[in-house]
């Protein structure tokens, strides 16, 4: 049996090594809400859904079996803020508990790299999944010192809900989860047109055909800009980097004029959790610099928590 | 004889090629069921402002066409699964793609982007590296210098583990030379 309240937490790449405030702010949000975490020591890239699995599909599960090995040591579930991650991590999770051939390949390989066999206790858990389903906007009603009045353009991205019949999240087509839980921190979803499409960083592409990357998001940000939104909210540190980097390369190279904040739904639950704005960490961020949540923000009635 | 093949080889034959292909594809993507409606194409995000048709390579695959493999546009996919969500056979265009990429692959045909994403993952143990201004906010924000991952071992160097995954893991084939003289894909 897995330990209650308790997650392996996987940082992944981009996390740690590019958005260390959402790293940060992910760990004041499960702490407070009681949770331990756990360090994962050792652990690596996922590996990337759409890069790796691209180049060789058996290396890619052995390197996700690897990591969760990790966390079958430490009797916990993972807990990731990366759609790629959960996406490479939750799929390869499920096949292997249920494919005893690739299993058996899998773990045959995994010698190779150390002490390290796939026994399929654990589970994998997303971020959005464990805030909007396991808390519930219910349940982080009561933890939140503030809400942030707000517009905001929600961005699911990929691999957190698709494929559906792995995920097992909710449907693809028109999900609400992140929507009904950021409502209960003041923020409202406004719709916009082809809101539940790529942002076009996925599957290799970026690297790839940077300009492809970036025309697939022309679009995005089109849509966007239509509806005006305050931020730009998501769930995965790859589209947060595609959102970022993106914004800046439309300004510079196609006349654009963005200058939308990037918010992970990490960020926004630490600061109305009471976590300083300095840690939120727009002021790294090269998008929305100098947006303050705390403007429009409104008091709830006091209560500690 | 064996020259003027070499010569005119413009398509691959089954010789070259690995007899489980059509098995692996085949048991992963319900394949067969393709009945060319377009759906796939029709909802493909990449496909919209490239030259992705996704219904065009699933046919090509059916057909036995080969020529797929060598085909860049194999790569344009984001692998966004709304053609694996809304095929009404039920056939996995995605994993379609994934299982040509693998093919693609092991022929040689990797961007030089690709290779140097690799690079990476068998230096650090990332596929995307820290840095020193990263390293610098990671103290600023109260975190750790490094996370504890392979490449904090690494540098205190315990790197038996990242040793062992470079040895092992995503070896690639080496650069084609046809890739040399054009410069690359």
């Amino acid at each position: 049996m897995v330990k209650e309240k308790t997650f392996a937490f996987f940082l992944g790449c981009l996390m740690p090594n590019r958005y260390p405030a959402i790293e940060k702010a992910t760990k004041f949000v499960m702490k407070k809400l009681g949770y331990e975490i756990l360090d994962m020591e050792k652990a690596g890239c996922c590996p990337a859904p759409g890069v790796f699995r691209s180049f060789n599909k058996v290396d890619w599960m052995v390197a996700a079996a690897r990591n969760l090995c990790i966390a079958e040591k430490l009797d916990s579930d993972i807990l990731t803020v990366c759609n790629g991650c959960f996406g490479t991590l939750q799929e390869v999770n499920k096949h292997l508990k249920q494919n005893e051939e690739h299993r058996i390949m899998v773990n045959e390989k995994l010698q190779l790299l150390g002490d390290y066999e796939f026994k399929g206790t654990i589970n994998v858990r997303h971020i959005g999944e464990v805030l909007g389903y396991e808390i519930g906007p219910w349940g982080i009603d009561d933890m939140i010192v503030r809400k942030v009045n707000a517009r905001a353009a929600v961005h699911y991205g990929c691999h957190f809900l698709k494929p559906t019949r792995i995920r097992e999240i909710e449907s693809s087509e028109g999900p609400t989860i992140i929507e009904e839980y950021i409502e209960a921190l003041g923020v409202q979803s406004v719709r916009f047109k082809e809101q539940l499409t790529c942002c076009g960083a996925g599957g290799g592409l970026k690297a790839y055909s940077g300009d492809a990357s970036m025309t697939i998001f022309g679009e995005k940000m089109r849509n966007i800009d239509e509806v005006k939104p305050d931020f730009i909210l998501d769930i995965c540190p790859f589209c947060h980097l595609q959102f970022e980097t993106g914004q800046d390369y439309l300004n510079k190279n196609k006349e654009c004029n963005y200058d939308y904040p990037v918010i992970h739904i990490s960020q926004l639950t630490a600061y109305c959790m009471g976590m300083d704005q300095e840690f939120v960490g727009l002021q790294y961020q090269l998008m929305g610099k100098n947006y303050i949540f705390g403007e429009k923000e409104m008091k709830k009635e006091q209560e500690v928590v | 004889m064996s020259d003027i093949k070499e010569e005119h080889k413009e398509f691959m034959t089954d010789e070259d090629f690995d007899q489980d292909f059509f098995k692996n594809i085949e048991r992963r993507s319900n394949i067969w069921k393709c009945i060319q409606c377009g759906t796939c194409t029709a909802s493909c995000e990449s496909g919209r402002w490239t030259a992705l048709k996704t219904r065009s390579i699933v046919r090509k695959v059916v057909l036995g066409d080969l020529s797929v493999l060598d085909d860049p546009d194999i790569w344009l996919c984001t692998t966004c699964y709304q053609c694996y969500e809304r095929c009404p056979r039920d056939v996995r265009p995605t994993d379609v793609i994934m299982e040509l990429r693998n093919y693609a692959t092991q022929r040689g045909n990797i961007s030089p982007n690709h290779r140097a994403v690799v690079g990476y993952l068998k230096n650090t143990g990332h596929g995307v590296p820290i840095n020193d201004e990263i390293r610098q906010r990671r103290i600023e924000l109260g975190l750790e210098e490094l996370p504890p991952t392979l490449f904090k071992f690494k540098e205190e160097g315990d790197d038996e583990d990242l040793k062992n995954f470079e040895k092992y893991m995503f070896d690639l084939p080496p650069v084609k030379e046809k890739e040399e003289e054009t410069g690359g894909e």
